[in-house]
């Protein structure tokens, strides 16, 4: 079967990339995978514990529950941004990788979708194992794998589209440091990763609530936890994964092409 | 119309937005053919337009009049395919550090769509001609600047281009590296490849280019084969130059001072 020209395009990229990821396998299971292993220790098992259990949304669970699937969003954000932030930054920057495939039959369009599916494919893995880890444990159900799939994916995709946006804006690498802090780091304290959003005071969750990671943390915890579904959540992050990925393509292309 | 030429560029203009307000026309109503076997020069100062004219040779920037022909096919309404037939090496350094140097030629190919087999062939053939045979397994940081260089002319040939455009492609090459990239764009231009090449060295130009044109501030100067420039423009037989105080050398007439008479903001050699 011969692939459409623009998706064979796109295809070359992603292959490109999975080809390099391939053969570092070793570094990107420990960079990309540790992290998240690490919290899941950290404050599943250690924090956990002293919690015991906790009442969310008319559920009563585990605090190693909660904190796993939390890990999974989070897992989403931080390699889906840190890749298509500082990941893409020295590619188009430093490597000037998207340059010298965009004067071959691949066009600047389909590199920079290879790019962000690609960031967004590398987190959705991460996170997938993040949730294999919560049903080995038995915290979620075994079928959650299956349904988290496309959450997991286009969450990153979104995370990775602000990644990618952010490094099109940046004049250097040291100042992807401004979204890292104030945007990202926020959203992982205060989007209800470690605790539930409605612990926070009153006037502040409607702000957390327009963030994408308190969007992604409910839809995960539908998913794995069975809390209530939250419509508008999918409503909102739909249209932050629309302007994220809109936004980064336009502004890379913008930086790129004179 | 699309001319026969494997590359035609058609009165291009291309206008940058500054920063500081206003346009900046940094390719003004350009227009060159280059004949299949033939090598084409653009000559010029530093910002004179010709990085400018190749990046929209390439279909990487879009011009802002005029069309670009490679193979018949506008770059800019059909990239994709005009392409398939363009091989382009950037003044920049582009090779992808990811691969090592075999494998950062296969892997080019594959944008190209080449098969494998084919590609790993081509690569194998471009690295002996290149003198690369030896660092095919290296990873690209450990080649120095010259190698590096050589390996990216040898990159835009791997998907057998009919059209090979090279911007500044000899710059910060030893004299035997620069003779091996002269002699592989012989092999090139003697299979039919049209060669469009900018530099800053008029002895390589000379001894390369077919036509030359000169650029100055976006604009096409003039444009023959290098004998009719120097014919042209420098009516002597010697030129007479004082190279160190007292010393003074009498040579034949050569393109750097047609260059620099048309293109200089200095005083041309002994007032030419």
């Amino acid at each position: 079967m011969k692939l459409p020209d623009a998706v064979w395009g796109v295809w070359s990229v992603w292959r490109r990339y999975f080809s390099v990821f391939v053969k570092s396998i070793i570094y990107y299971l420990v960079s990309s995978f540790v992290e998240p292993l690490l919290y899941l220790l950290a404050f599943g098992v250690g924090v956990g514990s002293l919690i015991g259990t906790l009442q969310v949304g008319g559920v009563r669970l585990s605090y190693r529950s909660f904190i796993f699937s939390g890990i999974i969003a989070q897992t989403a954000l931080f390699q889906g941004f840190f890749e298509g932030a500082y990941g893409a930054f020295v590619r188009m920057y430093y490597q000037r990788i998207f340059q010298s495939i965009a004067i071959t039959p691949i066009t600047l369009s389909e590199v920079l979708w290879g790019e962000l599916i690609w960031d967004a494919s590398k987190a959705t893995l991460a996170a997938e194992l993040v949730a294999l880890i919560g049903v080995l444990t038995r915290d979620f159900p075994p079928v959650s794998l299956l349904t988290l799939l496309p959450v997991c994916f286009l969450s990153s995709l979104l995370f990775a589209g602000m990644g990618l946006a952010a490094a099109a804006y940046s004049r250097s690498i040291d100042e992807l440091s401004y979204p890292q802090y104030l945007l990202v780091f926020p959203m992982f304290l205060f989007c209800g990763v470690f605790y539930p959003v409605e612990d926070l005071p009153r006037a502040l969750q409607p702000v957390a609530w327009i963030f994408p990671l308190t969007l992604v943390n409910s839809l995960v915890r539908t998913l794995t936890l069975g809390l209530p579904f939250q419509r508008g959540a999918v409503a909102i992050a739909l249209v932050w994964l629309v302007a994220s990925v809109g936004v980064a393509r336009r502004a890379m292309t913008r930086r790129l092409v004179k | 119309m699309p001319s026969a030429a494997p590359l035609s560029v058609v009165h291009l203009i291309k206008r940058y937005h500054q920063r500081s307000g206003g346009d900046l026309e940094a390719v003004s109503d350009i227009s060159l053919e280059v004949a299949a076997g033939e090598c084409f020069g653009l000559l010029g100062p530093n910002g004179s337009g010709k990085t400018t004219t190749i990046k929209c040779i390439s279909g990487f920037y879009p011009p802002s009049q005029g069309q670009v022909f490679v193979a018949g096919y506008d770059v800019h309404l059909r990239p994709k395919l005009a392409r398939q037939f363009l091989g382009l090496c950037d003044q920049e350094e582009t090779l992808d550090s990811d691969f090592n140097v075999f494998d950062q030629l296969v892997r080019h190919a594959s944008y190209f769509r080449i098969p494998s087999p084919v590609a790993k062939e081509r690569a194998q053939a471009l690295l002996e001609q290149f003198g690369l045979s030896e660092k095919a397994r290296e990873p690209i940081e450990s080649l120095s600047g010259g190698l590096k260089r050589r390996l990216q002319v040898a990159r835009a040939l791997i998907s057998e281009p009919r059209v090979l455009v090279l911007d500044e492609p000899t710059t910060g090459l030893d004299p035997d590296a620069r003779r091996t990239v002269w002699e592989v764009l012989a092999q090139a231009r003697s299979r039919g490849v049209a060669i469009l090449l900018s530099t800053h060295y008029m002895e390589e130009a000379q001894r390369l280019c077919d036509r030359a044109a000169i650029l100055h501030k976006g604009r096409i100067l003039d444009v023959d084969s290098p004998a009719r420039l120097i014919a042209e423009h420098i009516d002597r037989e010697v030129v007479e130059e004082e190279v160190r105080p007292g010393v003074i050398w009498s040579r034949a007439p050569n393109l750097e001072d047609v260059y620099l008479k048309l293109t200089g903001s200095r005083l041309g050699v002994d007032g030419l």
